[in-house]
């Protein structure tokens, strides 16, 4: 049984037959919780645990955010005719009964159907009333409410804030209306932010392919970085993530100086696109004599000034190789060497 | 233990004997590195670091900026060029130089707090 007329007020979004039908609300929830899984227990360490979207919200949600408020109450002198009828136009299932302000009882539908049956529909309402009452507070979590119900086997419970006062009054059904409400207010969010993320993504597709270009003298010490440095400042722009901006300019640092250490000059490219930056570096020469040795970290064949200048630490290939996705290089002595290093781009999450 | 203002910096810097190059501005240092080699540092220092060292050429402020480190401090009284101190102040990276070796500089800035 519902209490129609005031839950409308309080759930305005919901189509006024979908509340009034209270068998269905009844059946959706059982079948809600009997589908929502368990808590796993035994789970091994790091495993992520399931829970679902229902379990989260039966335990955030309270009392106060399903009850039905402020309820429909009626004084000790009314008849239980009186209550009848309000039962009929307010289409609930129960009155809690105040005497100055206090809750003192409670008429139920029940209650109502034996006075007809026992012919005592006139009698007051004090003569008849239940004054045996279970009540929820306004705090409590609704899957403490769920157990209540289970406990006590009533439709209904008058709800009491802090100080005793009589708040709502809460059904079964009420319990399966927020819930399903929550629920589906909930997935409208997750529909939105996943429509957002599609129209951001759109637009990273859309993002101009950009290719910043660099001859590289040899010995040009003081122009080392500069490359790098432009890299950097689009990819910022771009949104992505510190960590992976840091690990582009590194490749093309390494690679810059590389070529200003090592060879007679050249030239490297960085082509940036929605997905990724491809760092482009090659040279005239005169190519590695040995890349097996050349990779491996701490093996060097700077001269002294490129030494002098902090360079020549035999670290540059194993960082660019490290620092990258994907990574290439090839060399000809007396040609030149081709290097190729890709870093994929993560942009920084897009919150709503 | 994070160097978490200006006004707790100077006393560690203090200790090393450590002169500000640049105006010692609100930073916050999460630690230091100690390399003179370019490439190690762009390896393995991390954000944020005080990163000592001997050179004094322009390519260390590349290096820094890449890797967000938020100040350099130059051992054994070396000192870099005016151009070099210029370039860094629009970087926001803070110069400093103090007449200790690297090794007594470590010493004096663990010591102080600086982890």
């Amino acid at each position: 049984m519902q209490h129609g007329a005031r839950r409308m007020k309080n759930m305005r979004a919901r189509p006024t037959n979908v509340a009034r039908e209270p068998a269905i609300a009844s059946a959706n929830f059982e079948e809600l919780m009997a589908r929502t899984p368990a808590v796993e227990k035994n789970l091994n360490p790091g495993e992520k645990r399931q829970v679902s979207f229902a379990q989260v919200l039966v335990f955030e949600l309270r009392v106060r955010n399903a009850m039905t408020s402020p309820p429909i109450t009626a004084l000790p002198t009314d008849t239980m005719r009186s209550i009848q009828h309000l039962m009929k136009a307010h289409r609930i299932s129960g009155v809690p009964i105040l005497a100055n302000e206090v809750l003192v009882g409670i008429v139920s539908i029940e209650d109502i159907i034996n006075a007809l049956d026992g012919g005592y529909i006139n009698d007051p309402v004090e003569k008849r009333m239940s004054r045996k009452i279970v009540t929820l507070r306004d705090h409590f979590s609704l899957v403490r409410a769920v157990a209540e119900f289970d406990r006590h086997g009533y439709g209904r419970f008058p709800v009491l804030d802090a100080n005793n006062r009589l708040v709502g009054i809460i059904t079964r059904g009420d319990v399966t209306t927020c819930l399903m409400h929550h629920l589906e207010r909930r997935a409208e969010e997750a529909i939105a932010k996943e429509a957002a993320l599609a129209a951001v993504r759109a637009a990273d597709e859309k993002a101009p392919r950009i290719v910043i270009n660099a001859d590289v003298k040899s010995g040009d010490f003081e122009s080392a970085g500069k490359l790098s440095q432009r890299m950097r400042e689009v990819l910022r722009a771009r949104g992505v993530v510190p960590d992976i901006r840091r690990r582009a300019a590194i490749i093309a640092y390494e690679a810059e100086t590389n070529i200003i250490i090592h060879s007679l000059g050249g030239h490297i490219t960085a082509t940036i696109d929605a997905k990724k930056v491809r760092i482009k570096a090659v040279d005239n020469g005169p190519g590695i004599e040995n890349i097996e040795l050349a990779m491996q970290e701490g093996w060097s064949t700077a001269g002294p000034l490129a030494r002098e200048l902090g360079f020549g630490a035999g670290m540059g290939l194993p960082n660019i190789k490290r620092c990258a996705d994907k990574f290439s290089i090839q060399s000809e002595l007396g040609i030149g060497t081709q290097l190729q290093a890709t870093v994929f781009l993560q942009k920084a999450e897009v919150t709503l | 233990m994070k160097l978490k203002s200006a006004n707790k910096l100077p006393s560690a810097l203090a200790a090393a004997e450590a002169t500000p190059l640049t105006e010692l501005t609100g930073i916050e240092l999460t630690g230091g590195y100690i390399s003179d080699l370019l490439s190690d540092v762009l390896a393995n220092a991390q954000p944020g670091v005080l990163w000592v060292t001997i050179h004094t050429h322009r390519n260390i402020l590349s290096v820094a900026s890449m890797k967000d480190i938020a100040a350099i401090l130059f051992t054994c009284g070396r000192k870099p060029e005016t151009a070099i101190i210029a370039e860094a102040v629009e970087k926001g990276i803070l110069l400093l130089s103090t007449p200790l070796s690297t090794y007594e500089t470590a010493g004096k800035l663990w010591k102080a707090g600086l982890r």
